[in-house]
């Protein structure tokens, strides 16, 4: 019901704005301090579901120069010296992703969420690359895994989050 | 690519950048951090209920024995006086502290930061020491008007001169992204014992001495690590603390040998 007011217009103009404003709203939500016990400094790349997410449904409404910004906020909200590599393996995960994407349309969750897990473990694996190179020592891995690993795991809750605002605000769009 | 290569280029720009990008999120930021900061409060609550019995018992001996710590202090503070009177000790100002909420801290695997609600307007300034109850918890990195970004003990780039509480002997605490930062540079005829007390040296002239870090958790084959008293994950509020040492961190280069100590003001809220 509440979505009735944007549904009417049929351009589509607000509604196309919703893989760019979840998309922002990830990149927040991965900076918010969320105090669960037990659970580590390090928290899930929402912004990397919100990017597989939309990149596979409706790449046409995040053009790679919102990605861009998206990884852009994200490193100066993250506070890293080097500013652009989420950027960076953002751009390339949406590339890559482009080719492969008619491959995922209308398939099961768990082929979805394979997929995620494929591409966080290349999109981890460049950024610890790439940070090492820039920092110029090798790092350590376990950060990188850990984060990794509650990336995928937490995938089912975004994703879900995604495909409810996919249906609610871009049926008809 | 380019943004990297121009973030490593023009560091002053990115460093900008990022401050004016926390500055202006910190209201946004604040007003989410505020209701998930409250439910976990909530649910700690409830949970805290199941085992007030057992809660009761820990604190009653704990109390029994800080009370015998508060004897203790309460005489060497008077010996302390007593010492300083004879010796016409000038003491150093009393520091300041301005607490802080965390509103956000970054998420990725390769940066240990928090950004937190207080900035230049609460008088917060870059170099300044940021802890909790427990202990030091890192450095203010970079300030906004009204938020501040705190580089973590556990941060690739942190790097903090402590010392070896026992034997006072000097070392650097550098984190390295994982939980337990190293301590590199200890001098070769010294080993450091497992348990033993870091506190901070106060050279380089960024921290006062003295502040806790925390313990030597594992030594093992000449690397030493340390497990901070401050809980790095689940930090809510910190507290800046204004040791009135002045001017501490020129930008993007490594603290300068500061100059004798008497020149030092001695009230800090005197000489603002």
């Amino acid at each position: 019901m509440r979505m009735v007011l944007f549904q009417r217009e049929t351009s589509g103009f607000p509604n196309k704005l919703v893989p760019v404003l979840t998309t922002l709203l990830f990149v927040l939500v991965s900076v918010v301090p969320l105090h669960i016990p037990g659970f580590a400094v390090v928290t899930p790349a929402f912004a990397l579901m919100a990017v597989y997410h939309w990149t596979i449904y409706r790449p046409d409404l995040l053009p790679p120069a919102t990605v861009f910004a998206a990884g852009l906020l994200l490193d100066l909200l993250n506070g890293t010296p080097y500013v652009g590599t989420s950027s960076l393996s953002l751009l390339l995960a949406r590339s890559v992703l482009m080719g492969q994407r008619r491959f995922f349309i209308n398939r099961l969750f768990p082929v979805l969420w394979a997929g995620f897990l494929g591409t966080t473990a290349a999109v981890v694996a460049f950024e610890w690359a790439l940070v090492g190179i820039l920092h110029g020592a090798l790092l350590g891995v376990r950060p990188f895994v850990f984060e990794a690993a509650l990336t995928v795991a937490s995938f089912p809750v975004g994703s879900y989050f995604l495909a409810r605002a996919q249906r609610a605000f871009l049926m008809r769009v | 690519m380019m943004f990297i290569v121009l973030g490593k280029a023009d560091v002053l720009l990115f460093d900008r950048l990022r401050v004016l990008i926390a500055d202006t999120a910190a209201p946004l930021l604040q007003a989410v951090a505020q209701p998930v900061a409250t439910i976990a409060s909530g649910v700690r609550h409830i949970e805290g209920m199941f085992d007030l019995y057992r809660e009761n018992e820990r604190l009653r001996e704990e109390n029994a024995r800080l009370l015998q710590w508060q004897d203790l202090a309460r005489r060497l503070q008077t010996e302390n006086a007593e010492l300083r009177d004879l010796t016409k000790y000038t003491p150093e100002g009393a520091p300041r502290y301005i607490s802080a909420q965390v509103i956000a801290n970054s998420g990725g695997a390769f940066a240990r930061n928090v950004l937190v609600s207080a900035g230049a307007r609460d008088g917060v300034t870059r170099g300044q020491a940021a802890v909790t109850g427990e202990g030091l918890v890192g450095r203010v990195a970079e300030v906004g008007n009204r938020a501040a970004r705190i580089l973590l003990l556990t941060d690739l780039n942190s790097h903090i001169p402590v010392m070896l509480d026992g034997s006072r002997e000097r070392a650097v605490m550098a984190g390295d992204n994982s939980d337990q930062p190293r301590l590199l540079y200890l001098p070769v005829n010294v080993t450091a014992k497992v348990g033993e007390r870091i506190v901070t040296a106060g050279s380089g002239g960024i921290f006062p001495p003295g502040v806790p870090v925390g313990v030597v958790a594992s030594v093992d084959g000449g690397i030493v690590r340390i497990e901070p008293y401050a809980e790095l994950s689940r930090l809510e509020y910190v507290r800046v603390v204004d040791f009135g040492l002045e001017g501490v961190l020129p930008q993007n280069a490594m603290p300068l040998p500061k100059p004798a100590r008497s020149a030092r003001v001695v009230d800090p809220d005197a000489a603002r």
